[in-house]
């Protein structure tokens, strides 16, 4: 439990900083770049905070609450996601439910802000997300359900849990739509190009354009614990050892796993050409699909049959 | 009973003075007097039912052939009438500023006011009768009071259109009541809900049938897809206040009627769960979908009406389900769920409503094409349609997201048995996750662009906050929704009894209490979960304001290099929602005008892009058609001795068949 306790805390401060900064060193390394320190992004929020801020003369107090709402939001969905197997830190019935409404409260009022300058590339950004998000909350419902029922338990960490046969072929299939709904959720390559803020390929960074200064920290922090918890699901889902069992062992074995996605993430954004706006939602029937036969196979478990 | 009688005489007593006094403030001061005597009445009526107090009982004696109706006020009416007396009443004092503008000219109000009363009057009559003709009575009352109440700006043919297309598809709800009725009074020579209820015990054909006709009629009167084309117009129509009442109150009378069916049948069959499961669904799924091209707020929020009864019957479902496989904590999930649903709906439609309401008042549109920028200039109407729209998204940290909780959490139940049941249901949460994120979408585009951003029509000018009677109804349900939110035990504590009666249909012994704590055990961390969100939002801001001492500039939105941004080339709704649209073409037809340029000096070009409904496109066009193909062959019948040979065959065949089908096949 403590070390769980303490991969989560570390999760909470570091990873959102350390996770980007090791996408893109990879990208860099791709590059044949030397990259930046991997704790840029730490660097830069610093920077951010004590950058005074602008606000458009045409927002209201929506615009200001926002980044609020994403931090705050993301926070607390921290406190129900489990990032090592069979541990969460505020456990109860069916809280991955509650996980998935309070990240969309975020996004809800992310967009809001985006809406709230009267920009059109913002609007456009918008727009997207909240399409974008018609098709994967579906998705995370359909790899989580299929989870919880395979394993039989209704918390979000312990349906992670490695169980029976069922485990080799359900859990796989999950981590892999679990890993394509990352790259929707946290907009990267091949779905959203965060290194970019042109209308072609822009979705949420084009969101952020007005933010400054503390806001802007506050929003770049809340889009990396998003990808902190992302990947700390996957490797919950992954990790073969129980944190009851060896706690440090998993907590090690956990944060390494995030390690890895995070370069995997970096593989992908060097390798993978951006996919066209239109070919998105294929991309999340994709992992629907992915979900579709995990459940399939989950309902055909004996011991529930 | 004495309080319902003195309340049933107060309203109607209103109604009489309402109309007949002279002076239109003094007729909406009666009617609102009147409204209120009233439900203090019925709520302290009511009030011990819903505390385990025995039900009601009375009996009215009527002429012949009913001879003798039963009234019965139990837990399931007594929760309706707890919710539907005082949000009228909050409408009739809305109204009083809505109206306003009339109330110097030479209209009568008072019978307005007046029809207002009728419509409370009809819940006295639907949520407490034991008899399918007082039944009928009640059901008639509030859809004459609800058509007249839409019809109040009679002068446009569109209004009246849509009153029209409103009074015809009720009243084919009615046919199917009608029909159920008769083929129940077939059965037991009685219109008495109690002898209904022999009948309807025994499973067989005549159950499955009477079933299937009232799920018609009762899914007419809520609006389910594919039977909801009345709803967007009349909701569009009417004034704002009649839409709210109608969209979140008179129209449960639907889904109360399916619930007090449910009651009378007791243990349904596994299909009928299976089958509303599916019907509410398409529904839910339907209605959301249509939200996502509505230019016209009031419309939009209609057709959201038709996503959230799919919601409430969802859980119904499930109630259904937990009943025939003995499952208690399923049947008070599903049904506890979905009552939750139905009452936490009626607080948030009503908002928002009010809210598009004040919105149309102060700038004489509900086009979101034209709007923009209001936040600024009607900051309070904001602050009520942004906490509107959250609750409707089920988004934490209000109501909408506790009921939709319990529902999620009756789909991932554990004690389900068997894989495949399992499966359907976590497929059926999966729709469910789908239809939360599309209402997100569409509050987000319908607040965002209406209040947020720039003005986009500057013929549009002076809007302002509404005056203190239309403002009252938005500061009271804003309340609401964050009582019923973070204070579940309201909620719970107010659909116990309901509960409680759907769960003796089958568990008879059991210990209750236990069963009705499982919902709150739920709920209870869910809640913790929104109270952390809200602190925290507080303490982030506390640390911002400490994190940044300087104080901040205000500059131009950034426009990536161009300089001479114009209001009118933000994000409008149908670029908003152009690429979701694009998904669903078969729901969501657009149909496009234009005259694009051409040449090097073109003419004037414009292109106008408008979404129909399809299902209504498709019903016109049918009768449309199917009219002319009759009267071809009307035409035709006489002159060819053929055609009216075969026409008189089938005839024959059909008058032979229904008189064997009569004796059952005995000659």
């Amino acid at each position: 439990m403590l070390a769980s306790l303490v991969l989560h805390l570390l999760g909470l401060v570091l990873l959102p900083f350390l996770l980007p900064g090791v996408i893109n060193r990879v990208k860099a390394w791709w590059g044949g770049r030397r990259g930046a320190p991997l704790l840029q992004p730490l660097w830069d929020t610093r920077r951010l905070l004590g950058k005074q801020p602008v606000y458009s003369e045409v927002t209201t107090a929506v615009f200001r609450l926002a980044p609020l709402v994403v931090v705050a939001t993301t926070l607390v969905a921290s406190l129900l996601a489990p990032l090592v197997p069979g541990a969460g830190i505020l456990p109860f019935a069916n809280d991955f439910v509650a996980f998935a409404y309070v990240v969309g409260l975020g996004r809800m009022f992310l967009m809001l802000a985006a809406l709230d300058t009267g920009s059109p590339f913002e609007g456009m950004g918008a727009a997207r997300e909240a399409t974008f998000a018609v098709f994967a909350e579906p998705a995370l419902f359909l790899v989580l359900g299929t989870l919880a029922l395979g394993s039989g338990h209704g918390n979000f960490a312990e349906l992670m849990l490695p169980h029976g046969w069922q485990a080799f072929l359900v859990s796989p299939l999950c981590a892999t739509a679990l890993f394509l709904l990352l790259l929707i959720e946290s907009a990267r390559l091949p779905v959203d190009d965060p290194t970019t803020h042109l209308e072609l390929t822009m979705i949420h960074e084009v969101m952020i354009l007005d933010h400054s200064g503390v806001d802007l920290a506050m929003m770049q922090y809340g889009a990396g614990l998003k990808l902190t918890l992302y990947a700390g699901m996957l490797a919950a889902l992954v990790n073969p050892f129980p944190a009851h069992n060896q706690p440090l062992l998993s907590a090690l074995v956990s944060l390494a796993l995030m390690l890895a996605t995070a370069v995997a993430i970096g593989f992908v954004e060097s390798l993978v050409a951006r996919l066209r706006m239109r070919l998105i939602p294929q991309f999340a029937f994709v992992i629907a699909a992915l979900g579709v036969v995990a459940l399939l196979l989950a309902t055909t478990q004996p011991e529930l049959g | 009973m004495p309080l319902m009688h003195v309340a049933t005489l107060s309203l109607l007593l209103g109604a009489l003075l309402c109309i007949a006094v002279p002076g239109n403030t003094r007729r909406a001061a009666i009617g609102i007097a009147s409204q209120v005597v009233a439900t203090l009445l019925v709520l302290a009526a009511v009030g011990p039912v819903l505390g385990h107090h025995p039900a009601i009982v009375a009996e009215l004696t009527w002429s012949y052939p009913v001879d003798l109706v039963l009234l019965r006020i139990d837990g399931l009416g007594a929760l309706f009438l707890a919710f539907s007396m005082p949000l009228t009443l909050l409408g009739a004092v809305y109204a009083h500023g809505y109206l306003q503008p009339y109330f110097k000219s030479d209209r009568n109000i008072g019978v307005h006011y007046a029809l207002l009363n009728f419509v409370s009057l009809s819940y006295l009559i639907i949520y407490s009768v034991e008899n399918a003709m007082g039944f009928l009575l009640g059901w008639e009352v509030a859809a004459l009071a609800a058509w007249l109440l839409v019809i109040w700006d009679y002068r446009n043919q569109k209004v009246r259109f849509a009153g029209f297309n409103y009074l015809v598809s009720t009243h084919l709800g009615v046919l199917f009541l009608i029909t159920a009725f008769l083929v129940l009074f077939s059965q037991t020579h009685s219109f008495d809900f109690s002898q209904f209820a022999v009948a309807l015990h025994n499973p067989g054909m005549t159950r499955n049938v009477t079933f299937l006709l009232l799920v018609a009629s009762f899914g007419l009167k809520s609006a389910f897809f594919p039977a909801h084309t009345w709803l967007p117009r009349a909701h569009a129509a009417a004034p704002a206040h009649v839409s709210a009442l109608m969209s979140g109150v008179i129209h449960k009378a639907g889904l109360y009627g399916l619930l007090r069916f449910t009651l009378l049948m007791g243990a349904p069959d596994e299909w009928m769960g299976w089958f509303l499961i599916a019907f509410a669904l398409l529904s839910a799924v339907t209605g959301v979908v249509y939200t996502v091209v509505q230019r016209d707020l009031k419309r939009l929020l209609g057709y959201s009406s038709t996503e959230n009864v799919g919601i409430a019957c969802l859980g119904f479902g499930l109630g259904y389900l937990g009943l025939t496989w003995h499952n208690p904590v399923l049947v008070v999930l599903g049904f506890a769920g979905g009552l939750l649903h139905i009452l936490h709906h009626a607080i948030f439609k009503c908002l928002l409503f009010y809210a598009a309401g004040a919105v149309y008042s102060a700038t004489h549109s509900v086009d979101i094409e034209r709007l923009g920028g209001l936040a600024r200039r009607m900051p309070q109407t904001a602050v009520a349609f942004l906490l509107g729209g959250v609750a409707i998204a089920a988004l934490p940290p209000l109501n909408g997201f506790v009921s939709e909780f319990l529902i999620y959490s009756a789909l991932f139940d554990h004690s389900v048995v068997g894989g495949q049941n399992r499966g359907l249901l976590v497929l059926a949460a999966t729709v469910l996750a789908f239809v939360g994120a599309v209402s997100a979408f569409s509050m987000t585009r319908a607040f965002g662009l209406t209040f947020l951003g720039a003005p986009r029509d500057p013929t549009i000018h002076g809007a302002h906050d509404p005056g203190p009677a239309m403002r009252s109804a938005l500061y009271i349900l804003s309340v609401l929704l964050f009582v019923f939110g973070l204070v579940p035990q309201v909620g719970l504590a107010l659909v116990a009894v309901p509960a409680e009666q759907f769960i003796a249909l089958t568990h008879r012994g059991l210990d209750v209490a236990q069963v009705l704590a499982v919902p709150l055990g739920l709920l209870l961390p869910v809640v913790g979960v929104s109270v952390a969100v809200l602190l925290l939002v507080g303490a982030l801001a506390v640390v911002r304001k400490w994190a940044s001492p300087t104080p901040a500039l205000s500059h131009r939105t950034w426009g990536c290099g161009y300089t001479q941004p114009v209001p009118r080339a933000q994000y409008t709704g149908a670029s908003f929602s152009g690429h979701l649209a694009s998904y669903y073409k078969t729901l969501l037809p657009i149909k496009i005008t234009q005259r694009l340029p051409t040449g090097p000096f073109p003419p004037e070009a414009y292109l106008r892009t408008h979404a129909v409904d399809a299902v209504e496109d498709r019903m016109f066009e049918v009768l449309d058609t199917g009219e002319a193909t009759l009267a071809l062959l009307a035409e035709k019948a006489p002159q060819s001795p053929r055609i009216a040979f075969a026409v008189g065959l089938l005839v024959l065949v059909a008058t032979i068949a229904l008189v064997l089908a009569s004796t059952g096949g005995r000659l």
